[in-house]
Protein backbone atom coordinates (compact mmCIF):
# COMPACT_ATOMS: atom_id res chain seq x y z
CA UNK A 1 0.00 0.00 0.00
CA UNK A 2 1.16 3.56 -0.68
CA UNK A 3 1.59 6.61 1.60
CA UNK A 4 -2.00 7.69 1.26
CA UNK A 5 -3.08 4.24 2.36
CA UNK A 6 -0.84 4.40 5.40
CA UNK A 7 -2.39 7.77 6.31
CA UNK A 8 -5.84 6.28 5.85
CA UNK A 9 -4.71 3.39 8.02
CA UNK A 10 -3.86 5.83 10.85
CA UNK A 11 -7.32 7.31 10.68
CA UNK A 12 -8.86 3.86 10.67
CA UNK A 13 -6.90 2.98 13.84
CA UNK A 14 -8.47 5.84 15.73
CA UNK A 15 -12.07 4.87 14.90
CA UNK A 16 -13.74 3.15 17.89
CA UNK A 17 -15.80 0.80 15.68
CA UNK A 18 -14.23 -2.42 14.43
CA UNK A 19 -13.25 -1.91 10.77
CA UNK A 20 -12.02 -4.38 8.16
CA UNK A 21 -11.14 -3.89 4.54
CA UNK A 22 -11.84 -6.73 2.13
CA UNK A 23 -10.83 -7.09 -1.45
CA UNK A 24 -13.24 -8.18 -4.15
CA UNK A 25 -12.61 -11.83 -3.27
CA UNK A 26 -13.51 -11.16 0.35
CA UNK A 27 -9.92 -11.59 1.44
CA UNK A 28 -9.13 -9.41 4.44
CA UNK A 29 -6.60 -6.76 3.48
CA UNK A 30 -6.43 -5.13 6.88
CA UNK A 31 -8.35 -4.53 10.09
CA UNK A 32 -8.09 -1.93 12.86
CA UNK A 33 -7.17 -2.30 16.52
CA UNK A 34 -10.81 -2.12 17.59
CA UNK A 35 -11.53 -5.18 15.45
CA UNK A 36 -8.68 -7.21 16.96
CA UNK A 37 -9.74 -6.23 20.46
CA UNK A 38 -13.43 -6.89 19.99
CA UNK A 39 -13.02 -10.26 18.34
CA UNK A 40 -9.84 -11.31 20.21
CA UNK A 41 -7.73 -12.01 17.17
CA UNK A 42 -4.41 -10.78 15.71
CA UNK A 43 -3.20 -9.30 12.39
CA UNK A 44 -1.27 -12.56 11.69
CA UNK A 45 -4.42 -14.65 11.91
CA UNK A 46 -6.47 -12.11 10.03
CA UNK A 47 -4.72 -10.43 7.11
CA UNK A 48 -4.72 -12.42 3.86
CA UNK A 49 -7.44 -14.75 5.12
CA UNK A 50 -10.84 -15.24 3.51
CA UNK A 51 -13.28 -13.58 5.89
CA UNK A 52 -15.31 -16.80 6.27
CA UNK A 53 -12.20 -18.77 7.29
CA UNK A 54 -11.29 -16.37 10.04
CA UNK A 55 -10.91 -18.00 13.50
CA UNK A 56 -11.88 -21.59 12.61
CA UNK A 57 -14.63 -20.39 10.23
CA UNK A 58 -16.52 -18.63 12.98
CA UNK A 59 -17.27 -15.76 10.55
CA UNK A 60 -18.91 -18.15 8.13
CA UNK A 61 -22.31 -16.70 8.98
CA UNK A 62 -25.25 -17.13 6.56
CA UNK A 63 -26.43 -13.56 7.17
CA UNK A 64 -22.96 -12.18 6.44
CA UNK A 65 -22.63 -14.30 3.32
CA UNK A 66 -25.96 -12.93 2.18
CA UNK A 67 -24.75 -9.36 2.80
CA UNK A 68 -21.40 -9.74 1.08
CA UNK A 69 -22.46 -11.92 -1.86
CA UNK A 70 -26.01 -10.82 -2.66
CA UNK A 71 -26.46 -7.27 -1.35
CA UNK A 72 -23.08 -5.53 -1.70
CA UNK A 73 -22.50 -6.36 -5.40
CA UNK A 74 -25.62 -4.43 -6.32
CA UNK A 75 -25.30 -1.46 -3.98
CA UNK A 76 -22.64 1.07 -3.16
CA UNK A 77 -23.37 0.93 0.57
CA UNK A 78 -25.44 -0.88 3.19
CA UNK A 79 -26.16 0.51 6.62
CA UNK A 80 -27.47 -1.01 9.83
CA UNK A 81 -27.37 -4.63 8.68
CA UNK A 82 -27.92 -6.65 11.85
CA UNK A 83 -26.04 -9.92 12.37
CA UNK A 84 -26.62 -12.07 15.42
CA UNK A 85 -24.19 -14.95 15.95
CA UNK A 86 -22.65 -17.27 18.53
CA UNK A 87 -18.90 -16.78 18.41
CA UNK A 88 -16.92 -19.65 20.01
CA UNK A 89 -14.42 -17.17 21.47
CA UNK A 90 -16.61 -14.27 22.61
CA UNK A 91 -20.09 -15.77 22.87
CA UNK A 92 -23.33 -14.57 21.46
CA UNK A 93 -23.07 -11.16 19.86
CA UNK A 94 -25.37 -8.84 18.00
CA UNK A 95 -23.50 -6.73 15.47
CA UNK A 96 -24.56 -3.84 13.35
CA UNK A 97 -22.66 -3.90 10.05
CA UNK A 98 -22.22 -0.91 7.76
CA UNK A 99 -20.63 -1.72 4.41
CA UNK A 100 -19.28 0.60 1.73
CA UNK A 101 -17.62 -0.11 -1.59
CA UNK A 102 -14.43 1.86 -2.12
CA UNK A 103 -13.63 2.34 -5.79
CA UNK A 104 -10.46 4.04 -6.82
CA UNK A 105 -9.96 5.80 -10.10
CA UNK A 106 -9.44 3.29 -12.96
CA UNK A 107 -9.62 0.38 -10.59
CA UNK A 108 -12.93 -1.42 -11.04
CA UNK A 109 -12.25 -4.06 -8.51
CA UNK A 110 -12.02 -1.83 -5.46
CA UNK A 111 -12.40 -2.75 -1.81
CA UNK A 112 -15.18 -3.27 0.68
CA UNK A 113 -15.00 -1.39 3.98
CA UNK A 114 -16.93 -3.10 6.75
CA UNK A 115 -17.63 -1.22 9.97
CA UNK A 116 -18.82 -3.63 12.63
CA UNK A 117 -20.41 -2.26 15.76
CA UNK A 118 -21.01 -4.57 18.69
CA UNK A 119 -24.49 -3.66 19.90
CA UNK A 120 -24.94 -6.77 22.08
CA UNK A 121 -25.13 -4.85 25.35
CA UNK A 122 -27.49 -2.27 23.99
CA UNK A 123 -29.74 -4.99 22.57
CA UNK A 124 -29.55 -6.95 25.84
CA UNK A 125 -30.48 -3.79 27.77
CA UNK A 126 -33.36 -3.19 25.41
CA UNK A 127 -34.56 -6.78 25.81
CA UNK A 128 -34.16 -6.47 29.60
CA UNK A 129 -36.14 -3.25 29.57
CA UNK A 130 -38.87 -4.96 27.53
CA UNK A 131 -38.94 -7.91 29.94
CA UNK A 132 -39.11 -5.46 32.87
CA UNK A 133 -41.96 -3.62 31.25
CA UNK A 134 -43.79 -6.92 30.64
CA UNK A 135 -43.14 -7.91 34.26
CA UNK A 136 -44.41 -4.54 35.49
CA UNK A 137 -47.47 -4.87 33.29
CA UNK A 138 -48.15 -8.38 34.58
CA UNK A 139 -47.77 -7.18 38.19
CA UNK A 140 -50.07 -4.25 37.41
CA UNK A 141 -52.58 -6.72 35.96
CA UNK A 142 -52.56 -8.96 39.03
CA UNK A 143 -53.43 -6.08 41.40
CA UNK A 144 -57.09 -6.32 42.24
CA UNK A 145 -57.62 -2.57 42.52
CA UNK A 146 -57.90 -0.70 39.23
CA UNK A 147 -54.84 1.46 38.62
CA UNK A 148 -53.26 3.60 35.96
CA UNK A 149 -49.77 4.93 35.38
CA UNK A 150 -49.71 8.56 34.26
CA UNK A 151 -47.13 10.68 32.49
CA UNK A 152 -46.14 14.06 33.88
CA UNK A 153 -48.76 15.67 31.61
CA UNK A 154 -51.48 13.48 33.26
CA UNK A 155 -52.02 11.30 30.18
CA UNK A 156 -52.37 7.56 30.73
CA UNK A 157 -49.33 5.40 29.93
CA UNK A 158 -50.83 2.10 31.01
CA UNK A 159 -53.94 0.84 32.73
CA UNK A 160 -54.39 -2.42 34.65
CA UNK A 161 -56.79 -5.14 33.47
CA UNK A 162 -58.92 -4.45 36.56
CA UNK A 163 -59.18 -0.80 35.50
CA UNK A 164 -60.20 -1.68 31.93
CA UNK A 165 -62.74 -4.22 33.17
CA UNK A 166 -64.27 -1.94 35.76
CA UNK A 167 -64.69 1.00 33.43
CA UNK A 168 -65.60 -1.12 30.39
CA UNK A 169 -62.96 0.41 28.13
CA UNK A 170 -60.16 -0.96 25.99
CA UNK A 171 -56.47 -0.30 26.46
CA UNK A 172 -56.41 1.66 23.20
CA UNK A 173 -59.16 3.94 24.55
CA UNK A 174 -57.13 4.84 27.62
CA UNK A 175 -53.69 5.35 26.14
CA UNK A 176 -52.66 8.98 25.81
CA UNK A 177 -55.92 10.22 27.33
CA UNK A 178 -56.31 12.16 30.55
CA UNK A 179 -58.10 10.68 33.55
CA UNK A 180 -60.46 13.67 33.53
CA UNK A 181 -61.63 12.70 30.03
CA UNK A 182 -62.65 9.15 30.97
CA UNK A 183 -66.24 7.97 31.29
CA UNK A 184 -68.63 10.87 31.70
CA UNK A 185 -65.94 13.12 33.12
CA UNK A 186 -66.63 11.91 36.69
CA UNK A 187 -62.97 12.31 37.53
CA UNK A 188 -62.90 15.87 36.28
CA UNK A 189 -63.06 17.31 39.77
CA UNK A 190 -61.17 20.57 40.43
CA UNK A 191 -60.05 19.46 43.92
CA UNK A 192 -58.65 16.19 42.52
CA UNK A 193 -56.94 17.97 39.63
CA UNK A 194 -55.40 20.40 42.08
CA UNK A 195 -54.04 17.53 44.21
CA UNK A 196 -52.77 15.59 41.20
CA UNK A 197 -50.85 18.61 39.99
CA UNK A 198 -48.90 18.57 43.25
CA UNK A 199 -47.94 14.87 43.22
CA UNK A 200 -45.01 15.17 40.83
CA UNK A 201 -43.49 18.62 41.43
CA UNK A 202 -43.92 18.55 45.21
CA UNK A 203 -43.72 14.78 45.70
CA UNK A 204 -46.92 15.03 47.69
CA UNK A 205 -48.87 11.76 47.58
CA UNK A 206 -52.67 11.79 47.46
CA UNK A 207 -54.05 9.68 50.27
CA UNK A 208 -57.69 8.72 50.23
CA UNK A 209 -59.45 11.23 48.01
CA UNK A 210 -63.07 10.14 47.91
CA UNK A 211 -65.34 10.41 44.88
CA UNK A 212 -68.95 9.28 44.96
CA UNK A 213 -70.83 9.23 41.68
CA UNK A 214 -72.98 7.27 39.29
CA UNK A 215 -70.71 5.39 36.90
CA UNK A 216 -72.14 3.99 33.65
CA UNK A 217 -72.56 0.22 33.97
CA UNK A 218 -71.49 0.32 37.63
CA UNK A 219 -74.19 2.37 39.31
CA UNK A 220 -73.54 4.43 42.41
CA UNK A 221 -69.98 3.86 43.54
CA UNK A 222 -67.58 5.37 46.03
CA UNK A 223 -63.91 5.36 45.08
CA UNK A 224 -60.91 6.13 47.20
CA UNK A 225 -58.07 7.56 45.12
CA UNK A 226 -54.43 7.24 46.06
CA UNK A 227 -51.59 8.62 43.97
CA UNK A 228 -47.84 8.77 44.31
CA UNK A 229 -44.78 9.57 42.29
CA UNK A 230 -42.75 6.80 40.67
CA UNK A 231 -39.09 7.62 40.14
CA UNK A 232 -37.04 5.61 37.67
CA UNK A 233 -33.36 5.31 38.62
CA UNK A 234 -31.12 7.15 36.16
CA UNK A 235 -34.09 8.76 34.49
CA UNK A 236 -35.33 12.28 35.11
CA UNK A 237 -38.79 11.50 33.74
CA UNK A 238 -41.28 10.87 36.55
CA UNK A 239 -44.57 9.11 36.39
CA UNK A 240 -47.50 8.82 38.73
CA UNK A 241 -49.27 5.73 39.98
CA UNK A 242 -53.00 6.32 40.53
CA UNK A 243 -54.97 3.60 42.33
CA UNK A 244 -58.77 3.48 42.38
CA UNK A 245 -59.99 1.61 45.42
CA UNK A 246 -63.67 0.71 45.32
CA UNK A 247 -64.89 1.39 48.86
CA UNK A 248 -68.62 1.33 48.08
CA UNK A 249 -69.32 -1.69 50.32
CA UNK A 250 -67.11 -0.42 53.13
CA UNK A 251 -68.79 2.97 52.93
CA UNK A 252 -72.22 1.37 53.11
CA UNK A 253 -71.15 -0.66 56.16
CA UNK A 254 -69.88 2.54 57.79
CA UNK A 255 -73.18 4.27 57.10
CA UNK A 256 -75.13 1.31 58.46
CA UNK A 257 -72.91 1.33 61.54
CA UNK A 258 -73.58 5.05 62.01
CA UNK A 259 -77.35 4.55 61.80
CA UNK A 260 -77.04 1.72 64.32
CA UNK A 261 -74.81 3.82 66.59
CA UNK A 262 -77.32 6.68 66.50
CA UNK A 263 -80.16 4.29 67.26
CA UNK A 264 -78.28 2.75 70.19
CA UNK A 265 -77.26 6.21 71.40
CA UNK A 266 -80.90 7.31 71.28
CA UNK A 267 -81.98 4.30 73.33
CA UNK A 268 -79.17 4.68 75.84
CA UNK A 269 -80.05 8.32 76.42
CA UNK A 270 -83.72 7.49 76.78
CA UNK A 271 -82.82 4.81 79.32
CA UNK A 272 -80.58 7.24 81.20
CA UNK A 273 -83.51 9.65 81.18
CA UNK A 274 -85.62 7.02 82.93
CA UNK A 275 -82.83 6.43 85.49
CA UNK A 276 -82.57 10.17 86.17
CA UNK A 277 -86.37 10.36 86.46
CA UNK A 278 -86.49 7.47 88.91
CA UNK A 279 -83.79 9.09 91.05
CA UNK A 280 -85.85 12.31 91.03
CA UNK A 281 -88.92 10.32 92.02
CA UNK A 282 -87.02 8.55 94.80
CA UNK A 283 -85.71 11.90 96.07
CA UNK A 284 -89.27 13.01 96.76
CA UNK A 285 -89.59 10.46 99.51
CA UNK A 286 -86.11 10.88 100.95
CA UNK A 287 -85.06 12.81 104.03
CA UNK A 288 -84.05 16.39 103.25
CA UNK A 289 -80.42 15.77 104.24
CA UNK A 290 -80.03 13.19 101.43
CA UNK A 291 -81.75 15.16 98.66
CA UNK A 292 -78.53 17.01 97.74
CA UNK A 293 -76.79 13.68 97.09
CA UNK A 294 -79.63 12.50 94.83
CA UNK A 295 -79.45 15.76 92.91
CA UNK A 296 -75.67 15.46 92.43
CA UNK A 297 -76.18 11.91 91.18
CA UNK A 298 -78.70 13.14 88.62
CA UNK A 299 -76.34 15.90 87.49
CA UNK A 300 -73.39 13.53 86.99
CA UNK A 301 -75.46 11.04 84.99
CA UNK A 302 -76.66 14.01 82.96
CA UNK A 303 -73.08 15.17 82.30
CA UNK A 304 -71.95 11.76 81.06
CA UNK A 305 -75.05 11.54 78.88
CA UNK A 306 -74.44 15.02 77.45
CA UNK A 307 -70.96 14.00 76.41
CA UNK A 308 -72.21 10.62 75.19
CA UNK A 309 -72.53 11.61 71.52
CA UNK A 310 -69.08 13.16 71.46
CA UNK A 311 -67.57 10.17 73.17
CA UNK A 312 -69.26 7.58 70.96
CA UNK A 313 -68.27 9.50 67.83
CA UNK A 314 -64.69 10.09 68.97
CA UNK A 315 -64.11 6.38 69.60
CA UNK A 316 -64.82 5.63 65.92
CA UNK A 317 -61.79 7.53 64.61
CA UNK A 318 -58.09 6.77 64.87
CA UNK A 319 -57.35 10.07 66.56
CA UNK A 320 -59.43 12.77 68.18
CA UNK A 321 -58.76 16.42 67.32
CA UNK A 322 -58.59 18.07 70.75
CA UNK A 323 -59.50 21.56 69.53
CA UNK A 324 -62.69 20.41 67.80
CA UNK A 325 -63.51 18.15 70.74
CA UNK A 326 -63.12 21.00 73.20
CA UNK A 327 -65.32 23.28 71.09
CA UNK A 328 -67.98 20.58 70.99
CA UNK A 329 -67.83 20.18 74.79
CA UNK A 330 -68.13 23.96 75.18
CA UNK A 331 -71.10 23.99 72.80
CA UNK A 332 -72.89 21.20 74.70
CA UNK A 333 -72.22 22.92 78.03
CA UNK A 334 -73.21 26.38 76.77
CA UNK A 335 -76.51 24.95 75.52
CA UNK A 336 -77.32 23.80 79.05
CA UNK A 337 -76.65 27.24 80.55
CA UNK A 338 -80.06 28.72 81.06
CA UNK A 339 -81.87 30.68 83.71
CA UNK A 340 -79.51 32.04 86.38
CA UNK A 341 -76.43 30.75 84.56
CA UNK A 342 -77.30 32.17 81.13
CA UNK A 343 -74.84 35.07 81.55
CA UNK A 344 -71.86 32.70 81.65
CA UNK A 345 -69.83 32.50 78.44
CA UNK A 346 -67.55 29.55 77.66
CA UNK A 347 -64.66 30.24 75.30
CA UNK A 348 -62.17 27.85 73.75
CA UNK A 349 -58.55 28.63 72.89
CA UNK A 350 -56.96 25.55 71.41
CA UNK A 351 -54.09 24.53 69.17
CA UNK A 352 -54.67 21.82 66.55
CA UNK A 353 -53.55 18.76 68.54
CA UNK A 354 -54.58 15.14 68.42
CA UNK A 355 -55.12 12.56 71.15
CA UNK A 356 -55.80 8.85 71.29
CA UNK A 357 -59.57 8.07 71.24
CA UNK A 358 -59.04 5.77 74.25
CA UNK A 359 -58.18 8.86 76.28
CA UNK A 360 -61.00 11.03 74.93
CA UNK A 361 -63.56 9.82 77.50
CA UNK A 362 -61.63 10.65 80.70
CA UNK A 363 -60.32 13.83 79.00
CA UNK A 364 -63.87 14.94 78.15
CA UNK A 365 -65.13 14.10 81.65
CA UNK A 366 -62.19 15.98 83.19
CA UNK A 367 -62.94 19.12 81.17
CA UNK A 368 -66.63 18.74 82.00
CA UNK A 369 -65.92 18.39 85.72
CA UNK A 370 -63.68 21.48 85.83
CA UNK A 371 -66.06 23.60 83.79
CA UNK A 372 -69.06 22.42 85.81
CA UNK A 373 -67.27 23.39 89.03
CA UNK A 374 -66.64 26.85 87.60
CA UNK A 375 -70.28 27.24 86.49
CA UNK A 376 -71.55 26.12 89.91
CA UNK A 377 -69.23 28.03 92.18
CA UNK A 378 -67.45 30.90 90.43
CA UNK A 379 -70.34 33.14 89.50
CA UNK A 380 -72.85 33.82 92.27
CA UNK A 381 -74.21 36.71 90.18
CA UNK A 382 -74.72 34.52 87.12
CA UNK A 383 -72.33 36.09 84.66
CA UNK A 384 -68.66 35.71 83.75
CA UNK A 385 -66.23 33.97 81.44
CA UNK A 386 -64.83 30.46 81.46
CA UNK A 387 -61.90 29.73 79.15
CA UNK A 388 -60.98 26.21 78.12
CA UNK A 389 -57.56 26.02 76.51
CA UNK A 390 -55.07 23.41 75.36
CA UNK A 391 -51.58 23.93 74.07
CA UNK A 392 -48.54 21.83 73.44
CA UNK A 393 -45.80 22.19 76.06
CA UNK A 394 -42.80 20.04 75.18
CA UNK A 395 -44.22 16.60 74.46
CA UNK A 396 -47.26 17.10 76.69
CA UNK A 397 -50.62 18.80 76.46
CA UNK A 398 -51.42 21.54 78.94
CA UNK A 399 -55.10 21.90 79.72
CA UNK A 400 -56.13 25.13 81.40
CA UNK A 401 -59.63 25.79 82.69
CA UNK A 402 -59.83 29.37 83.91
CA UNK A 403 -62.66 31.58 85.10
CA UNK A 404 -62.89 35.24 86.11
CA UNK A 405 -65.22 34.52 89.01
CA UNK A 406 -64.90 34.92 92.75
CA UNK A 407 -62.08 32.39 93.16
CA UNK A 408 -61.88 29.72 95.84
CA UNK A 409 -62.83 31.68 98.97
CA UNK A 410 -61.76 29.33 101.67
CA UNK A 411 -59.04 26.90 100.71
CA UNK A 412 -59.28 24.85 103.91
CA UNK A 413 -62.98 24.44 104.56
CA UNK A 414 -64.43 23.38 101.24
CA UNK A 415 -67.96 22.23 100.95
CA UNK A 416 -68.46 18.47 100.72
CA UNK A 417 -69.94 18.75 97.22
CA UNK A 418 -67.01 20.83 95.97
CA UNK A 419 -64.57 18.39 97.45
CA UNK A 420 -66.29 15.53 95.68
CA UNK A 421 -65.91 17.44 92.40
CA UNK A 422 -62.22 17.88 93.11
CA UNK A 423 -61.94 14.18 93.85
CA UNK A 424 -63.32 13.39 90.41
CA UNK A 425 -60.76 15.75 88.84
CA UNK A 426 -57.95 13.94 90.68
CA UNK A 427 -59.28 10.56 89.52
CA UNK A 428 -59.41 11.58 85.85
CA UNK A 429 -55.96 13.22 85.98
CA UNK A 430 -54.52 10.07 87.57
CA UNK A 431 -56.23 7.92 84.94
CA UNK A 432 -54.60 10.02 82.20
CA UNK A 433 -51.17 9.93 83.87
CA UNK A 434 -51.11 13.71 84.22
CA UNK A 435 -50.18 16.21 86.93
CA UNK A 436 -52.03 19.19 88.37
CA UNK A 437 -49.78 22.26 88.40
CA UNK A 438 -49.89 24.78 91.24
CA UNK A 439 -52.28 27.63 90.44
CA UNK A 440 -50.91 31.15 90.18
CA UNK A 441 -51.96 33.00 93.34
CA UNK A 442 -52.02 36.56 91.96
CA UNK A 443 -54.59 35.93 89.21
CA UNK A 444 -58.25 36.73 89.84
CA UNK A 445 -60.77 33.90 89.60
CA UNK A 446 -59.76 30.25 89.54
CA UNK A 447 -57.20 28.76 87.19
CA UNK A 448 -56.60 25.02 86.98
CA UNK A 449 -53.58 23.92 84.94
CA UNK A 450 -53.04 20.26 84.14
CA UNK A 451 -50.24 18.61 82.17
CA UNK A 452 -51.24 15.45 80.30
CA UNK A 453 -48.97 13.08 78.34
CA UNK A 454 -51.54 12.63 75.58
CA UNK A 455 -49.91 14.16 72.55
CA UNK A 456 -49.93 12.07 69.38
CA UNK A 457 -47.19 12.97 66.93
CA UNK A 458 -48.45 12.89 63.34
CA UNK A 459 -46.49 10.76 60.88
CA UNK A 460 -44.20 12.40 58.31
CA UNK A 461 -44.59 12.54 54.49
CA UNK A 462 -44.21 9.43 52.37
CA UNK A 463 -41.16 8.74 50.23
CA UNK A 464 -41.64 8.24 46.47
CA UNK A 465 -41.76 4.69 45.13
CA UNK A 466 -38.78 3.59 43.09
CA UNK A 467 -39.76 1.85 39.82
CA UNK B 1 -99.52 27.42 87.56
CA UNK B 2 -99.58 26.43 83.92
CA UNK B 3 -101.06 23.63 81.83
CA UNK B 4 -98.42 21.83 79.80
CA UNK B 5 -99.01 19.24 77.06
CA UNK B 6 -96.30 16.55 77.29
CA UNK B 7 -95.79 14.58 74.05
CA UNK B 8 -93.46 11.59 74.36
CA UNK B 9 -93.73 8.16 72.73
CA UNK B 10 -91.95 6.33 75.57
CA UNK B 11 -94.59 5.82 78.27
CA UNK B 12 -92.09 5.57 81.13
CA UNK B 13 -90.23 8.75 80.14
CA UNK B 14 -93.56 10.53 79.68
CA UNK B 15 -94.67 9.51 83.18
CA UNK B 16 -91.38 10.68 84.71
CA UNK B 17 -91.56 14.02 82.87
CA UNK B 18 -95.16 14.59 83.93
CA UNK B 19 -94.27 13.72 87.50
CA UNK B 20 -91.39 16.20 87.50
CA UNK B 21 -93.54 18.97 86.04
CA UNK B 22 -96.44 18.31 88.42
CA UNK B 23 -93.96 18.60 91.32
CA UNK B 24 -93.81 22.36 90.75
CA UNK B 25 -97.57 22.74 90.79
CA UNK B 26 -98.22 22.66 87.05
CA UNK B 27 -100.85 20.53 85.40
CA UNK B 28 -100.04 18.17 82.57
CA UNK B 29 -101.86 16.70 79.60
CA UNK B 30 -100.25 13.83 77.73
CA UNK B 31 -100.05 12.37 74.25
CA UNK B 32 -97.85 9.67 72.74
CA UNK B 33 -97.81 10.81 69.09
CA UNK B 34 -98.67 13.68 66.74
CA UNK B 35 -102.30 12.62 66.14
CA UNK B 36 -103.14 12.35 69.83
CA UNK B 37 -101.47 15.69 70.50
CA UNK B 38 -103.30 17.44 67.63
CA UNK B 39 -106.65 16.13 68.89
CA UNK B 40 -105.99 17.82 72.25
CA UNK B 41 -104.63 20.99 70.58
CA UNK B 42 -107.77 21.28 68.43
CA UNK B 43 -110.04 21.01 71.50
CA UNK B 44 -111.11 23.98 73.63
CA UNK B 45 -108.85 22.79 76.50
CA UNK B 46 -106.63 25.52 77.96
CA UNK B 47 -102.97 24.79 77.14
CA UNK B 48 -100.09 27.17 78.00
CA UNK B 49 -97.14 25.19 76.68
CA UNK B 50 -96.09 22.19 74.61
CA UNK B 51 -93.20 19.98 75.76
CA UNK B 52 -92.48 17.52 72.96
CA UNK B 53 -89.94 14.87 72.04
CA UNK B 54 -88.60 15.39 68.51
CA UNK B 55 -88.42 11.72 67.48
CA UNK B 56 -92.00 10.47 67.78
CA UNK B 57 -92.49 6.79 66.94
CA UNK B 58 -91.81 6.41 63.21
CA UNK B 59 -91.49 10.12 62.53
CA UNK B 60 -87.88 11.27 62.93
CA UNK B 61 -88.86 14.96 63.06
CA UNK B 62 -92.41 14.37 64.34
CA UNK B 63 -92.05 16.80 67.27
CA UNK B 64 -90.89 19.60 64.94
CA UNK B 65 -93.88 19.07 62.63
CA UNK B 66 -96.22 18.90 65.60
CA UNK B 67 -94.94 22.18 67.10
CA UNK B 68 -95.34 24.01 63.78
CA UNK B 69 -98.96 22.82 63.46
CA UNK B 70 -99.59 23.63 67.13
CA UNK B 71 -98.38 27.22 66.67
CA UNK B 72 -100.62 27.53 63.61
CA UNK B 73 -103.58 26.47 65.77
CA UNK B 74 -102.57 28.42 68.89
CA UNK B 75 -100.14 31.26 68.10
CA UNK B 76 -99.65 32.09 71.82
CA UNK B 77 -98.44 28.58 72.72
CA UNK B 78 -94.93 28.25 74.22
CA UNK B 79 -92.80 25.34 73.00
CA UNK B 80 -89.94 23.31 74.52
CA UNK B 81 -88.37 20.43 72.57
CA UNK B 82 -86.41 17.46 73.87
CA UNK B 83 -84.39 14.77 72.09
CA UNK B 84 -82.16 11.80 72.79
CA UNK B 85 -80.34 12.38 69.49
CA UNK B 86 -77.64 14.87 68.65
CA UNK B 87 -79.20 18.17 67.76
CA UNK B 88 -78.79 18.73 64.01
CA UNK B 89 -79.18 21.85 61.89
CA UNK B 90 -82.00 20.06 60.11
CA UNK B 91 -83.86 19.99 63.45
CA UNK B 92 -83.11 23.52 64.58
CA UNK B 93 -84.14 24.91 61.19
CA UNK B 94 -87.63 23.54 61.88
CA UNK B 95 -87.89 24.99 65.40
CA UNK B 96 -90.66 27.48 66.03
CA UNK B 97 -89.41 30.99 66.84
CA UNK B 98 -87.92 31.39 70.31
CA UNK B 99 -88.14 27.71 71.26
CA UNK B 100 -85.33 25.82 73.05
CA UNK B 101 -84.38 22.17 73.14
CA UNK B 102 -83.49 20.18 76.24
CA UNK B 103 -81.17 17.23 75.57
CA UNK B 104 -81.95 13.87 77.16
CA UNK B 105 -81.32 12.85 79.79
CA UNK B 106 -82.26 15.99 81.67
CA UNK B 107 -82.34 16.32 85.42
CA UNK B 108 -85.35 17.55 87.32
CA UNK B 109 -83.48 20.80 87.92
CA UNK B 110 -82.71 21.28 84.21
CA UNK B 111 -86.31 20.59 83.23
CA UNK B 112 -87.53 22.98 85.92
CA UNK B 113 -85.18 25.72 84.67
CA UNK B 114 -86.20 25.16 81.05
CA UNK B 115 -89.90 25.13 81.81
CA UNK B 116 -89.57 28.24 83.97
CA UNK B 117 -87.70 30.05 81.21
CA UNK B 118 -90.23 28.95 78.58
CA UNK B 119 -93.16 30.22 80.69
CA UNK B 120 -91.41 33.50 81.50
CA UNK B 121 -91.03 34.51 77.83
Amino acid sequence: MGDSEIAAGDIVETVPSALIILDQNLIIKSANRAFYQTFRTSPQETEGSLIYNLGNRQWDIPALRNLLESVIPHRASVEGFEVEHDFPTIGRRTMLVNARKILRGGDHDGYILLAIEDVSEERAARAESKRNWQLTQSIVDTIRDPLVVLEGDMTIVTASKAFLKMFGITEAETRGRRVAELGQHQWDVPALRHLMEKVLPENKPIESFEIEDNFPGLGLRVFNLNARKISQPGNHAHRMLLVFEDITDRKQRERDALVLTNEISHRIKNNLQIVVGLIAYEAKFTEASCVQGYKAMQARIGAIAQLYDLISQSSLGRTVAVDAYLREIAKVMSASLIGDASGIKIEVKAEALEIDPDHAVPFGLLVNELATNAIKHAFPHGDGHITLSVEQVGDEIELVVADDGIGIQDKVVTKIAQKRGADYVAIFVRQLGGTILPAPSDEPGTIVRIRLPLLLVSSGGAAPLAA
Amino acid sequence: MAIILVVEDDALIRMVAEMMIQDWGHETLSASDEDEALTILRSSQRIDALFTDIYLKASVLGGCNLASQAIALRPQLRVLYTTGNSLTEKMTALFVAGAHCLGKPYTQQQLQDSVAEMLAT
